[in-house]
């Protein structure tokens, strides 16, 4: 399987709001990502913004609905048209999350929990084999954020990862706000998830906003918080530079909000790269 | 427990909201899964308001989110997209708005819509490419010739004014159902990026069913001869291909077979 070159770049999410921004200006951004799904389509609109917004800046496929995770495999429609998307796109690298969506019969349309069992890393890892060999490219996967974790569990999450990578060759999505928002909910230490992980794997960073409560929600519907943004600052020393991105799902703000978080961002990853020079 | 096993209980439990939690699980485990089982239903109500957002407006808020959610109950999701999730919904909203049946086909026409929004790419036939695929025709091969539609083109059956319904709803003015005179069908397609419609009378729609259906082009002049009689058949057999090149519904010819 090919290697993937980290790209050492900030960008945003394309959302609807933002397409004309995207078309019509030049927006102060290294690369865009795109939910994959939402242009796994015949035609139309879709296809077309994404077709001209890649002739301007390179593009990163982020799917959420290959349930790597599924006991029953992958869908092969799925992967065909995914395959058809990133051949047409030619895609930075194509990423989805370490979860699972559906079962033979129903699709939950959620990113739900894995239990990290010996059983389950190796269902994980024949359909991350299957999938890279399908779409003849290395993929990445994101650590998830989590409600409940299991009776069932046999290792921690980060040595689930680990493992994980190790035996498919897969890189890593690094979501910040996921290690933040899991350890609250499930009382692990998020540096040491950080530093148990394989640093070289990793390629992209998520930063994100949460819901605060009893249990922290992965919303994506609000500025990046102090917590997230120092966890960040440590995950740069550790990765080096690889791509950053602020996502923002629901509650999407004017651009120069999310662009002037990108610059934190920037500013946070240029001072990690200072210390690591030094 | 298979993995297998224990994914088909955590999708039960999520689709079920009255199904006991499994034996062993706490109070701890109960409070992360509610936050599944509610992310599962508010998405995919969500997403079908998206999809029915002019139906959400007719009938009220509250009243969509129901159904919606009842809909789910008994049509949960299987595709990979969201874009299905909606399927049906149709049919749902004319069971439980038995006394509004126009609340029907207003959602078919949002459903329609948005397949179409995505449907395949395609150049349309136009006049002068009709008139150059069809310069060598005999007499004979234009009953045998075949009308390809273009992709995401879609016809339904109504019995009310849909489109002054669809226009009152999108200008937020009071929205008000008008019974047509006669049956009529909506005609959805493609112009350009942009996915349109137009109300039918009941003879265009039945012709243009029948080449949906895979009629050939004589076999729909016979339907018309039936109906509304020879000579005004052949008038309105020209006038309807006329008026399909010129909206762009028309995909390709095919042409009759070739003859030994």
């Amino acid at each position: 399987m090919s290697s993937i070159t980290p790209f050492d770049g900030f960008g945003l999410g394309l959302r609807r709001t933002h397409y004309a921004d995207f078309l019509e200006g030049e927006v102060p951004v290294d690369f865009i990502e795109v939910i994959s799904e939402n242009f796994m389509v015949e035609g139309g609109n879709p296809l077309r913004v994404l077709t001209q917004v890649r002739e301007k800046m390179p593009v990163i496929l982020h799917g959420v609905s290959m349930s790597i995770g599924s006991a029953h495999g992958l869908d092969e429609d799925y992967l065909r048209r995914l395959k058809a998307l990133a051949d047409r796109i030619e895609p930075l690298w194509v990423s989805d999350h370490l979860c699972w969506t559906r079962t033979s019969a129903h699709n939950s349309h959620d990113l739900l929990p894995l239990p990290y069992t010996e059983e389950a890393l190796e269902v994980v890892c024949a359909n991350i084999m299957n999938a890279q060999d399908t779409l003849g490219r290395a993929m990445l996967f994101e650590n998830p954020s989590s409600y409940l974790a299991f009776p069932e569990d046999e290792m921690r999450e980060w040595e689930f990862i680990a493992e994980m990578a190790r035996r498919t060759g897969c890189y890593l999505l690094l979501d910040v706000n996921n290690i933040y928002v899991s350890a609250h909910n499930h009382g692990f230490d998020a540096r040491e998830y950080l530093r148990a992980l394989p640093h070289d794997r990793v390629r992209q960073i998520h930063l994100a906003g949460h819901t605060d409560g009893p249990i922290k929600i992965d919303t994506h519907d609000q500025p990046v918080c102090d917590g997230v943004w120092q966890l960040y600052d440590e995950a740069m020393e550790l990765v080096g530079p690889v791509a950053t991105m602020i996502e923002r799902d629901d509650g999407i703000p004017p651009l120069p909000e999310l662009l002037a978080e990108l610059g934190q961002a920037r500013e946070l990853a240029a001072s990690a790269r200072g210390r690591i020079a030094a | 427990m298979t993995l297998a096993a224990q994914q088909a209980e955590f999708m039960a439990h999520v689709l079920d909201e009255d199904r006991a939690l499994p034996a062993g699980w706490t109070a701890r485990h109960a409070a992360g899964f509610d936050i599944y089982r509610n992310n599962y239903r508010s998405s995919l109500v969500e997403a079908m308001r998206s999809t029915y957002e002019r139906t959400a407006g007719y009938v009220g808020e509250d009243a969509f989110r129901q159904a919606a959610a009842h809909h789910l109950i008994g049509n949960p999701p299987n595709s990979w997209t969201l874009d299905r999730v909606g399927d049906g919904f149709p049919g749902t909203a004319r069971e439980l708005f038995t006394g509004d049946p126009e609340v029907a086909e207003l959602a078919w026409l949002e459903a329609a819509m948005h397949e179409a929004f995505v449907a395949a790419d395609t150049v349309p036939l136009d006049a002068q490419g009709f008139a150059a695929a069809t310069s060598g025709f005999a007499e004979d091969d234009w009953s045998a010739i075949a009308l390809r539609l273009t992709p995401g083109t879609m016809l339904h059956p109504v019995s009310h004014d849909i489109p002054a319904l669809w226009q009152a709803i999108g200008a937020d003015e009071d929205a008000q159902p008008l019974r047509l005179d006669a049956p009529g069908y909506l005609l959805v397609w493609r112009e350009g990026l942009k996915p349109v419609f137009r109300l039918i009378d009941e003879t265009e729609g039945l012709a243009l069913s029948a080449m949906l259906g895979g009629a050939g082009y004589g076999e729909m002049c016979a339907m018309l001869v039936d109906r509304i009689g020879e000579e005004a058949a052949i008038a309105q057999a020209g006038a309807l291909l006329g008026r399909w090149l010129h909206d762009g519904v028309i995909a390709s010819i095919n042409p009759p077979a070739a003859t030994e």
